[in-house]
């Protein structure tokens, strides 16, 4: 904050002695031990937004990278509303993924002294309105938003080139506030941004994240997708990135859901059939998807996984319409929408030309543009700004994200963080965690969720899970292959978040393409609480766990589910000329929805279509199977 | 001469002086406050504006006009100001209030902090800084409800004459844990578990010890007091807390200072 502002009179002034840059580090990885294996769980938000982000700002929000980063190692901050918002428990990481197309834009417009923009009718307009009230600052977001999805803001507006010196100046400063609170070892603080095509309103989004510090960060500027809305132009930037400056980056795409079946199209954005280079840079750059957030839920969609009673989470409200709700979404284009089908249409790509665009690992995150990183149902500060845990009428009111069509308050999910099993708390431990996929989902609690892959494991081996399971075979995000024809064996536990609720079951999803070229999908129940009052029925079910909610207190009893669920479990239907994928997904028992924590809070009754119970739950990054013959 | 240094003395005196520009040059006007100059600075300025505009730089006579509005606009802002029209307008007020933020927080800040002035603040803020106690120790998972009797499985650890390992329940949880902090072990354990151990006796099995996962027993077999780090171990953390504390309380200060020269009444409020 401070820095912010010498900077900012620094380079009104220009070039004033005792302006000068003392750098400053938290310290280097190199002095953090590493465990010989992963032994902890390190949980994170990779998707956060600032008043940095153009959407942000003019939502309201007013706490920048400095509070964000704050709040995320678990200090009481003060929203930007008036609230007083506090983690229950610190995270070990977090990206600020602000947008960069247009970076620190409406900041600045808003701070522009209003002179300067007498030329400029348009953005005069858009000033004067935020300056206004709170609703002409949301106004100009939404305004903002359908002009970026419909491609009607005026010409050279936010010109990247005519921008970039501000921010450079923006980032390298940002930079370095990162590399300040970055602590080798404790906390995390990794450099990011987000990367944010629309064409049309589809939603073609990536977080993108550096495993470096601002050394090499702030040798480029943030990649914006006005002028290059392309992936394959994101691609080359990061490769680029690395070339010439020996770091490394990733980037991860999210809200498939709301991209009309473009995010994991068949072909590429232009239209051409998908090659060889396009499968092996995608799987490059791109090792894991962001599967859940505040936006709803991308595993998985009814309409594809019609024999999956829990395949509907988080997707009402997000399924009818794209991004900007210009456009309707029919269920024809949900296979390219939806993470689950992904991982199919990877199968096939493997089966025909040997190599798979679509091999990633899952995770969750928030995607909060508060600044504050919040996943806990009885403490979601909203979206955004103007939908803070203050606002009564949040959760019922219909949401003015580009239309008022199709979305209301309760639509949106408190979800989700991001679990990775690394070797320490460090940027390169975490980022070569996300690079082989060691990572998974969940839509907020903290279940700690192993599951390993081997031809050679026995039901003895889950007394020693973790070491057995490395020492014998492969963490979720790994391969296997060949085997000499025989099924695969897992090693699968869950242990619950202790401060969240009991567990109901571990599911194994597999995949595979069958001997037409299609591709399949089957749920496993592997492992549930109470086995011995609960069976599989004729229809491969399993009994419901029960339901303890008591929706007029906001409370659940952890006397159903278990505390913790482990198993072996090996493929019954296994075919060792399929290529297939196996990953788990682990039930929590029934619990409250944020909006009946409002509810109870300000006195709302909520209508029968409110979703009030859910199941919440963890989606581990996939095991691979392949042939002998073929490679991945 | 203590008379010579009363704010009031020098803004009389500056008063008079004033006065008597205008009493001896027989105006009531500041040719000052009616002087336009546009230097080369503005004019450059507005082709600057111009060029990101059009995309080109402007004619002769184009720039001529610029000058021109700009020779306007200031005239009638200028009278406008004169008639009190920047009075009541929310927008004004607005981007005043802002404009005298920003300027509060530049004040008497100081951007490179001495070690004295951290050491101070360490030393202020003992309890945020204060390394959290150690624990050696041992835990018993027992499930959500067990039908054993916990004094009688007390004695018996404590006795020695029963293996932990034939009562505890399985589940992935250490079932030791060696020189953790706080942290550690309320990130596997959960709060309630790592706040049941506080005032634990050392080196007796004891119990029942809530968790999210349900009872334990545990026996602490040492356990190390917290103590305050020294200022390299915690540099980084001190010195983003002070600059964060630093700005809040400028502005804090700068504002209280222009408060306290006001009487403020609020109608229902003591």
């Amino acid at each position: 904050m401070r820095k912010a502002l010498l900077l900012a009179a620094c380079s009104a002034a220009l070039a004033i002695s005792g302006c000068s840059n003392d750098g400053g580090s938290g310290g280097s990885d190199a002095n953090v031990t590493n465990t010989e294996y992963p032994e902890q769980v390190f949980w994170g938000d990779t998707h956060l937004h600032t008043d940095n982000s153009i959407d942000a700002f003019g939502f309201g929000t007013r706490l920048d990278a400095e509070a964000a980063l704050r709040f995320a190692k678990g200090e009481e901050v003060t929203a930007s509303k008036g609230a007083k918002a506090k983690l229950s428990r610190p995270l070990d990481f977090l990206v600020i993924a602000d947008h960069s197309d247009a970076v620190g834009a409406t900041k600045a417009l808003y701070e522009a002294p209003r002179i300067a923009l007498l030329g400029n009718e348009f953005l005069l307009r858009w000033h004067d309105m935020m300056h206004e009230s709170d609703e002409g600052s949301l106004a100009v977001t939404a305004e903002l938003i359908d002009g970026a999805a419909a491609g009607t803001l005026p010409e050279g507006l936010f010109d990247p080139e005519e921008s970039a010196e501000r921010i450079m100046s923006l980032w390298t400063e940002h930079g370095e506030t990162l590399d300040e609170y970055n602590e080798p070892g404790k906390f995390t603080a990794f450099h990011g941004f987000e990367y944010t095509p629309m064409p049309g309103g589809d939603n073609l989004h990536r977080v993108v994240m550096f495993r470096d510090g601002a050394d090499k960060t702030s040798t480029m500027l943030p990649f914006a997708s006005f002028d290059a809305g392309d992936p394959e132009q994101l691609w080359a930037y990061m490769g680029a990135y690395e070339k010439s400056t020996g770091g490394k980056v990733l980037a991860i795409p999210h809200n498939s859901n709301v991209s009309n079946g473009r995010m994991f199209a068949m072909n590429k954005l232009d239209g051409s059939p998908i090659d060889e280079a396009y499968i092996k840079t995608r799987a490059l750059r791109e090792p894991i998807v962001e599967v859940t957030q505040i936006k709803g839920d991308s595993e998985s969609h009814p309409f594809l996984s019609p024999n999956d009673e829990f395949a509907n989470y988080g997707d009402a409200g997000w399924d009818k319409c794209n991004l900007s709700c210009g456009k309707d979404m029919p269920p024809e284009s949900y296979g390219g929408s939806y993470a689950r089908e992904a991982l199919k249409r990877g199968l096939e790509f493997t089966q025909k030309m040997g190599a798979n665009p679509f091999k990633f690992g899952m995770i969750g995150s928030t995607d909060s543009h508060t600044s504050l990183a919040t996943a806990d149902e009885n403490n979601f500060f909203g979206k955004h700004s103007g939908n803070e845990i203050n606002n009564k009428d949040r959760a019922l009111a219909p949401q003015n994200l580009g239309t008022r069509k199709g979305r209301f308050g309760w639509n949106y999910l408190s979800s989700g963080y991001a679990a990775v099993w690394a070797t320490s708390n460090t940027r390169e431990a975490i980022f070569d965690a996300m690079m082989r996929r060691e990572v998974y989902a969940t839509t907020g609690p903290r279940m700690q969720v192993r599951f390993f892959g081997g031809f050679d494991f026995a039901e003895g081996d889950t007394g020693d899970l973790v070491k057995t399971g490395y020492s014998k075979g492969v963490p979720m995000g790994g391969d296997l292959t060949g085997g000499d024809g025989k099924a695969p064996t897992f090693l699968v536990s869950a242990l619950m978040d202790p401060e969240s609720a009991n567990l109901d079951r571990i599911q194994v999803v597999k995949g595979w393409v069958d001997a037409d070229g299609n591709s399949q999908e089957k749920i496993y129940n592997v492992s549930w609480s109470s086995p011995d009052s609960r069976k599989v029925g004729a229809d491969g079910k399993l009994a419901a766990v029960g339901n303890t909610v008591d929706l007029a207190k906001g409370t659940w009893e952890n006397n159903i589910g278990a505390p913790e669920l482990v198993t072996w479990w090996q493929d019954p239907d296994f075919d060792a000329t399929q290529n297939a994928f196996y990953y788990v997904r682990v039930l929590e028992i029934p619990t409250p929805t944020w909006p009946v924590y409002d509810a109870l809070k300000f006195g709302l009754t909520l209508p029968d279509d409110v979703i009030k119970i859910q199941q919440e739950r963890a989606y581990s990054s996939p095991i691979w199977y392949t042939p002998a013959a073929a490679t991945s | 001469m203590k008379l010579l240094k009363e704010p009031l003395v020098h803004f009389l005196g500056g008063a008079l002086l004033v006065f008597a520009f205008f009493w001896a040059t027989g105006t009531n006007r500041d040719p000052a406050d009616y002087t336009i100059s546009i230097s080369e600075t503005d004019v450059a300025r507005l082709q600057a504006g111009w060029v990101q505009n059009f995309r080109r730089v402007p004619t002769q006579d184009e720039l001529d006009s610029l000058i021109d509005q700009e020779i306007k606009e200031e005239i009638y802002y200028r009278e406008a100001l004169r008639l009190g029209l920047d009075r009541n307008d929310p927008l004004i007020r607005r981007r005043l209030f802002t404009k005298m933020r920003f300027l509060d927080n530049q004040e008497g800040a100081e951007d490179n902090p001495s070690d004295a002035i951290l050491q101070k603040w360490l030393d202020d803020n003992p309890d945020k800084y204060a390394l959290s106690s150690t624990y050696d120790l041992e835990q018993i998972y027992l499930g959500r409800n067990t039908e054993q009797s916990i004094p009688a499985m007390l004695d018996r650890l404590n006795q020695g004459t029963v293996n932990p390992d034939t009562i505890r329940q399985a589940i992935s949880l250490p079932t030791k844990l060696t020189q953790a902090d706080a942290f550690a072990i309320t990130r596997q354990f959960g709060e309630k578990f790592a706040a049941g151990l506080n005032g634990l006796a050392i080196g007796q099995w004891q119990g029942p010890i809530e968790s999210g996962f349900g009872q334990h027993l545990a026996k602490v077999t040492s356990k190390t007091p917290g103590k305050s780090p020294a200022l390299d171990d915690v540099r980084q953390a001190v010195t983003n807390d002070w600059r964060a504390a630093q700005t809040a309380a400028l502005e804090e200060a700068a504002f209280d200072e222009y408060r306290a020269q006001y009487d403020i009444e609020v109608t229902g409020r003591e």
